[in-house]
């Protein structure tokens, strides 16, 4: 990997930068005012293209807490422009090295030995990029290992970077902050736990050992005694990543058994641990031998039994048709409160349950082709209407759960690997709901 | 032990238990039992003994760093990192001293009783650019990069300033501090940007006035 040609050191470098995005947005914006005003062609797409990578460029520059919020804005169509989301999705291959002898500190301090100590071999450059750290490929005993070193200091200064981001990112992005200050909470509280190792393994050891028996499913072993806070040993595992998998060779059997396997792991997770794997991007998934192999799970997001019966409620066909049912459910869940007006009402209500009708449409028909583009492209078109919508924007607060937002994002992320794949999924309704429709 | 090393031993736990260096190299060599003749054999000053244990302290992770088997596969700037961790490293075990010694000073201050430390320093530094200009990895820059080695001791200093103050835990900022420094001052030094600096304080320099 390429190290980077220059590096933002300092909290005043980081703003300089920022700021300079900003300008360059700026630009950007007058030029496209100058060609509509000259009656050039314009479009608004290319706008947000030329934007978004000048502000992903930026972003990436500033590696740890910045390029970790734009991966997370990344994968929620419904906050960013499409052309925004696509630029800032390739963050997640783009986190620079650490040096050699960064790491050697690293183990040194974590362990009192060498990493050429405690292994075999160590190969001294990355194998690749993490988010907030870095993969290096090491053997011992003729075993091989993944071990992912964090950047050192970098749970210490994310908040800060959160804090110098947040309004920066706010103002170029033409975001408000109430609209997603409950999104920015719950970022960095889930940013935060991913600094820590030790809950990683955790938990990454608990999902696994929970989700093993799904067929079409694997997940690398995880090392304690070659494990800390900063430092994360599990299995090797040669594979194609799975954007490489899905836009390759493979055929459409391939596919579909790489999709359902996906989706089946979902369900499991969501429908009866209510514990599941938040960060769905193809950097955490990758395909060995005809099977998924899920890689990272630092970013997990648990949900109580009550949230989840709400929040599931709406996979109810029944809700369509039943406007009653549909109220009480959006009730239950404060999307509506008890003191709008009833012209909101009406609007609110129209537009859940156009999202509903297109969102839980794979529920309802049982299997699904993902590979119809027209599908991810009315989610997203009906995102961005969302965002450019007056209502929405006038209402005050925020509403329903940030609970919501990692459920939303989970399956935002699943249907987008699930499009890439093209893949052709079963995708049943979870039980109860499914029971309580036959009656 | 030698005298000298006595004599350095002496000085700096005087150092430690009392914050300051011996008034009295008289009272001193009494308690050491040697007379003023060998004090001054060895030192010209009490600052001269504390500057030598300064140089000590970077002689020795020289030392430790360069004798181990990778060193020899490294990249100047590896071989830098490497240094300035171990000496990072090392530093734990007399940080009160340095907080005493080192942290009230300037950045740019270059008091006698550290001279050692920057002398030393920058006579290592010289061989990690050296390594660094033969594999190409640094530009030679003739006259300018002569100025290198100082840049680089004042690096040193700043690394000290900011483990001085980092109360993170076990100070990981400082060598994220180190990591990025690094970083870009090798990268400062592949590119035109130091010579473009010094060609541009060389024009803003006043000029001769004509005579007459």
């Amino acid at each position: 990997m390429k190290e980077q040609d220059s590096i933002q050191s300092g909290r005043a470098g980081r703003i300089a930068a920022l700021a300079g995005t900003g300008a360059k947005v700026g630009v950007n914006y007058l030029k496209h005012y100058a060609r509509r005003a000259v009656g050039g062609s314009d479009d608004r797409a290319s706008l947000d293209a030329a934007n978004a990578s000048d502000v992903y460029e930026t972003f990436s520059r500033l590696k740890g807490g910045p390029l970790k919020l734009a991966q997370m804005l990344s994968i929620d169509r419904h906050l960013l422009p499409a052309a925004y989301a696509d630029v800032f999705a390739q963050a997640q291959y783009s986190a620079p090295p650490l040096s050699y002898p960064l790491v050697v500190r690293t183990f040194r301090r974590e362990f009192g030995r060498d990493p050429t100590e405690i292994f075999d071999t160590f190969c001294p450059s990355a194998a690749h990029g993490a988010s907030i750290g870095q993969v290096h490929r090491a053997s011992r005993d003729g075993h091989e290992y993944a071990v992912k070193v964090q950047y050192p200091g970098v749970a210490d200064s994310l908040r800060s970077d959160l804090a110098v981001v947040k309004p920066i990112a706010l103002q170029i992005l033409g975001l408000r902050e109430r609209d997603v200050a409950e999104y920015f909470r719950e970022v960095e509280a889930r940013l935060l736990e991913e600094t820590d190792y030790a809950l990683e393994l955790q938990r990454s050891t608990d999902l696994s050992a929970a989700c093993v028996h799904l067929p079409g499913i694997r997940f690398p072993g995880y090392y304690p005694e070659l494990s800390s806070r900063r430092v994360l040993a599990m299995d090797w595992i040669d594979g194609q990543p799975l954007d490489k998998f899905a836009d390759g060779s493979s055929s459409q059997a391939e596919r579909d058994a790489i999709g359902q396997a996906l989706w089946d792991f979902y369900a499991y997770q969501i429908h009866e641990l209510h514990l599941f794997h938040a960060d769905p991007h193809p950097g955490n998934f990758l395909i060995t031998e005809g099977e998924l192999a899920v890689l990272d799970f630092g970013c997990t997001k648990s949900i109580d039994a009550a949230f989840y019966r709400k929040q599931f409620a709406f996979l109810d066909p029944g809700l369509l048709d039943d406007r009653k049912r549909l109220i009480a459910a959006l009730t239950d869940l404060e999307i509506l409160l008890p003191d709008d007006s009833p012209a909101i009402r009406e609007q609110l209500i129209d537009l859940c349950l156009t999202s509903l009708t297109l969102v839980a449409r794979p529920f309802r028909e049982g299997s699904f082709d993902f590979g119809d583009p027209e599908f991810m492209e009315t989610i997203y078109n009906l995102g961005l209407e969302n965002r450019n919508s007056g209502v929405l924007r006038s209402l005050r607060g925020s509403r329903g759960s940030p609970d919501s937002i990692y459920v939303n994002r989970a399956y935002f992320g699943l249907y987008s690997l699930l499009a890439r794949l093209r893949a052709r999924v079963t995708t049943p309704l979870p039980d109860w709901l499914s029971a309580g429709c036959a009656v | 032990m030698e005298l000298r090393d006595r004599i350095i031993e002496a000085t700096i736990h005087h150092l430690r238990e009392h914050g300051t260096l011996p008034a009295s190299v008289f009272r001193f060599c009494r308690d050491l039992e040697i007379d003023e003749r060998a004090f001054f054999g060895q030192f010209p000053s009490f600052n001269a003994v504390e500057s030598a244990f300064w140089g000590g302290t970077v002689d020795r992770v020289v030392h430790a760093v360069t004798s181990s088997e990778t060193w020899s596969g490294f990249t100047a700037r590896q071989r830098l990192l490497t240094f300035l961790f171990a000496y990072l490293e090392e530093s734990l075990q007399h940080r009160s001293l340095l907080l005493n010694r080192v942290a009230p000073l300037r950045l740019l201050d270059q008091p006698l009783h550290l001279r050692g430390m920057t002398e030393r320093y920058k006579i290592f530094a010289r061989t990690i650019l050296d390594h660094g200009i033969s594999t190409g990895e640094i530009a030679d820059r003739g006259h300018v990069g002569r100025l290198y080695p100082d840049a680089l001791a004042v690096h040193l200093r700043s690394v000290l300033a900011f483990t001085l103050k980092d109360d993170s835990p076990r100070f990981e900022r400082t060598d994220a501090y180190v990591e990025k420094t690094v970083n870009f001052a090798f990268d400062v030094v592949r590119t035109q940007a130091f010579d473009t600096a010094f060609d541009l304080l060389r024009f803003l320099a006043p000029r001769p006035t004509p005579a007459g």
